[in-house]
């Protein structure tokens, strides 16, 4: 690590257990999971009938104009409810220095959601002879769709929408590095501040995929859990009858800071982040590298970047998707980089009762475990009954533990063999 | 901070104007214009059929056989990324894992990754092909039918299609590039902060290469169909198609949808210079910015490219008066030029209006997600040939829009060059290349 020293100020979350920090730590340590039968769309006949939604969230609860971003997609909503929660703790709302030159964006967004009756049905009203009539398509197309239907599915629209809620002009970008995305936003973020290029990033991620061709998309590569008939209990993340994710939504963002810059305001500092890698598995698009060696580079890299060794961890927040092959792989990538220590690592995965956010599962993990820290206590795996020999490490099972971890780190793993890992300390022991 | 020199050693194109930069390069010095009827598809119902699209093009030439099987899974989007990587690579003499499984004279972690991708647009036909099989007997798509077993008709890796970091994630694994890793996705501005990242990448020695830029095609259906509601494209066009694109010309109407991709290997000059490679330019400043008033994309909204541009030139220790050539983004859309243009001037003062500019859209059309990785590496060639290409279809310039391009190529002494681009929703990416003398 070289650079200036990048805190965390403020934290914001929507998701499947609550729309904001405390009620979704609450339901967490209580070990709720927040899975029920898909509202969004009817999915009755599909392979997976549930998912965990974000349910009954109002943007102008959050917002105080809610119209100015009447065009934002679902996840946008989302990540704007988070945004100014995690603005509103950061205090830079009520502080008059900022320069927003300085002050930049880093997200992992997802996409929107196709409009799915007009895309679908102009496909389906147009197809001759075994394909699409392409003119026929663009006469159906130009009455159906619509401009803002349409923009609302590009990924940085969300970047666009912070940016005018809170004026910011600084450095902006929008990863989208699938499962990994928001985890990978928050590093490249914080080598934004640590460079000098920022002062304050707003960083973390949104997205919901729980849309027909999103749940479709994963069904087919089996990637869900099918679990219909015992939805609360479907999520088993290193259990060994685990049999994939259910599918989540949501967003949460951290606004982080340059230290200096963060005190000299007389910022109350949550965390610090100390240590970010990266890396590809450059294995296959569909699956991870049996090996882990590429989950275990981007801990080590983590490691080297905070110039710590692995003794000095003292939770880790698993990637844990519930995936048959995920948590064989991350727990063979643990053991790999945690050596002997691997079994007294406490690790777990709150993929259990979040579901997975997809883009926004890294951020959301992150703030767990901020609160690990603040509150002392770790967060369970619920749904773990059975062992899996291949997967035997520390995962919290089932019930929260007392503890008073002072370095966390999280992982978070793509599709395509995306690794990225954070490494942050409590803010009180700065 | 104690960084390292960035080097720019190679290049790889893939736009209309040919396979590779060489073929670019010499399109844009004959001013070649590539843009025409649409025949990629039917195109005849759309407000405007004109576009640049990519012909004789095969991915499977650039994909080791071992790995041949994974074409079928590729959008167009990769396929031309995975394309002109593999063209880039070899442009740098970098050998990596997929130019000799045997050989590769760069260590895996040591190698980085970050293209910038778009929206991939879906392909009609292969999910018509499953979603008319779940229609009732009315011929009405029925959701319960597409979940009961309509859907089993898709095939499974249909997702992994349309992830944008799957540009990357094929270009990682062809290449054994296992160090960090990252896709952005900010629309037409997703390649020069791609690169621009890359570049801090190797600076900071988190990388000793990177291949970066991006790639993207709205040469489809869909993609045609999104500009065309944006109001984007050049409907109103009634003469030549090949002067259908117009950036900063007083009769510009809109943009070409066009497809490409455009990839470069950085290297840290020291790297570069040890093992005697060809360096084309160095990549010496980059800037990033965003505007507040990017979500109302029906006005035009050029992010705050004067302030990108003005934090790559502090980055770089440029003064504006050094800059010898801006390569612009030149959409050709009235409103968006006429913004662009000036944030030109606010950012380099009066010198905007002398210093040497050039638009490549008026040859190969717009290739958002990809057009910042070819005008790259334009500048790139310009700086490493001492030779300012020529801007077609710009003859007289839109009120508001006076920057300098020239009609025909023209040699000189260039130093500087600065190319930026911004996107629909108002990010914005500049970089600074600087030429390097051996």
């Amino acid at each position: 690590m070289s650079g200036r020293r990048v805190v965390i100020t403020g934290m914001g979350t929507v998701n499947p257990l609550g729309h904001d920090v405390e009620s979704t730590w609450e339901a967490i340590l209580a070990g709720r999971g927040g899975f029920d039968r898909i509202r969004n769309f009817d999915a009755a006949t599909f392979p997976s009938t549930f998912a965990a939604e974000v349910k009954d969230f109002r943007l102008e609860d959050h917002v105080p104009d809610a119209e100015r971003h009447r065009h934002a997609g679902r996840h946008c909503r989302f990540a704007l409810g988070a945004a100014v929660q995690a603005w509103k703790q950061s205090g830079l709302g009520e502080w008059t220095g900022l320069d927003r030159t300085r002050a930049g964006i880093y997200l992992g967004s997802g996409e929107g959601s196709l409009d799915f009756d007009n895309f679908t049905n102009t496909i389906v009203d147009s197809w001759r002879d075994g394909k699409v009539d392409t003119a026929h398509w663009a006469e159906l197309a130009f009455q159906r769709m619509g401009l803002y239907r349409e923009v609302k599915q590009e990924s940085n629209m969300v970047v666009a929408h912070l940016a005018a809620e809170f004026g910011v002009r600084g450095p902006a970008f929008n990863v989208l590095t699938a499962c990994a995305a928001s985890t990978q936003a928050i590093g490249e973020a914080t080598l934004q501040v640590r460079r000098g290029d920022a002062d304050v990033m707003l960083t973390g991620g949104a997205h919901s995929m729980i849309h027909p061709y999103g749940v479709t998309g994963f069904n087919r590569l089996t990637a869900l859990s099918v679990r219909n008939d015992e939805i609360a209990t479907a999520s088993r993340p290193f259990d060994l009858t685990r049999d994939g994710f259910v599918l989540g939504e949501g967003a949460s963002i951290l606004v982080i800071e340059n230290r200096q810059h963060a005190e000299a305001r007389g910022a109350k500092v949550l965390a610090e982040i100390i240590g970010y890698g990266s890396s590809a598995d450059a294995f296959r698009i569909t699956d991870q590298d049996p090996a882990g060696e590429g989950a275990a580079m981007s801990m080590r890299s983590a490691l080297s970047d905070a110039g710590l060794g692995s003794e000095q961890i003292d939770y880790v927040s698993a990637h844990g998707t519930a995936t048959k092959q995920n948590d064989q792989v991350e727990t063979r990538a643990m053991k790999s980089v945690f050596g002997d220590r691997a079994a007294k690592v406490p690790v777990s995965s709150v993929k259990s009762m979040l579901g997975h956010l997809i883009a926004a599962a890294g951020a959301t993990e992150l703030i767990t475990c901020i609160l690990a820290m603040r509150d002392h206590v770790l967060p369970p795996t619920i749904n773990y009954k059975h062992p899996d020999p291949d997967c035997d490490l520390d995962y919290i099972p089932n019930a929260r533990r007392e503890a008073c971890p002072r370095t966390c780190m999280s992982n978070s793993f793509g599709f395509g063999g995306q690794n990225n890992t954070l490494i942050i300390v409590a803010g009180e022991d700065l | 901070m104690d960084e390292r020199p960035v080097a720019i050693t190679g290049l790889g194109a893939v736009t209309a104007a040919g396979i590779g930069v060489e073929a670019l390069w010499q399109a844009l010095l004959a001013r070649r214009r590539c843009t025409r009827v649409i025949d990629a598809f039917d195109a005849s119902k759309f407000p405007c059929r004109l576009g640049a699209q990519i012909d004789d093009f095969s991915a499977r030439k650039f994909v080791p056989r071992t790995y041949r099987k994974a074409v079928k899974v590729m959008a167009r989007d990769i396929e031309i990324a995975v394309a002109a990587a593999d063209l880039a690579f070899r442009d740098a003499g970098l050998v990596t894992r997929g130019i000799d499984p045997e050989g590769p004279e760069i260590a895996s972690e040591r190698l980085g990754c970050n293209i910038g991708a778009g929206l991939i647009c879906t392909d009609l036909d292969e999910l018509g092909v499953a979603l008319t099989t779940a229609v009732d007997e009315e011929g009405i798509f029925s959701l319960r039918r597409w979940g009961q077993s309509g859907m089993a008709n898709l095939t499974p890796l249909w997702l992994l299609k349309y992830l944008p970091n799957m540009l990357a994630c094929h270009v990682t694994i062809i290449h054994g590039a296992m160090g960090p890793s990252n896709t952005i996705t900010c629309g037409d501005a997703s390649a020069h902060l791609a690169t621009g990242e890359a570049a801090r990448l190797v600076a900071r020695g988190g990388a000793d290469a990177v291949i970066a830029g991006g790639a993207e095609s709205k040469l489809n259906p869909m993609g045609l169909m999104r500009q065309a509601l944006l109001r984007r494209v050049c409907s109103g066009w009634t003469g030549e198609p090949g002067q259908a694109c117009r950036p900063f010309d007083a009769r510009h109407c809109g943009t070409a949808v066009a497809e490409g991709s455009g990839l470069l290997v950085l290297e840290s000059l020291d790297r570069a210079r040890r093992r005697g490679a060809r360096v084309y330019a160095e990549l010496a400043g980059f800037g990033s910015a965003c505007d507040p008033g990017g979500i109302d994309v029906e006005t035009a909204n050029v992010g705050s490219l004067d302030l990108a541009v003005r934090k790559a030139l502090d980055d770089a220790g440029v003064e504006p008066g050094e800059v010898d050539l801006i390569v612009t983004h030149g959409t050709a859309v009235p409103d968006e030029d006429v913004c662009e243009a000036t944030a030109w001037r606010a950012a380099l003062g009066e010198a905007s209006a002398s210093v040497p500019a050039a638009a490549v859209t008026g040859s190969i059309g717009s290739m958002f997600a990809g057009a910042g990785g070819v005008e790259l590496a334009v500048a790139a060639m310009a700086l490493h040939t001492q030779t300012i290409p020529p801007t077609v279809n710009h003859e007289a310039p839109a009120d508001g829009c006076g920057l300098s391009f020239l009609a025909e190529p023209t040699a000189a002494e260039l130093n500087v060059a600065v190319s930026a681009a911004f996107s629909v929703g108002g990010q914005c990416g500049a970089c600074v290349l600087r030429r390097v003398t051996p």
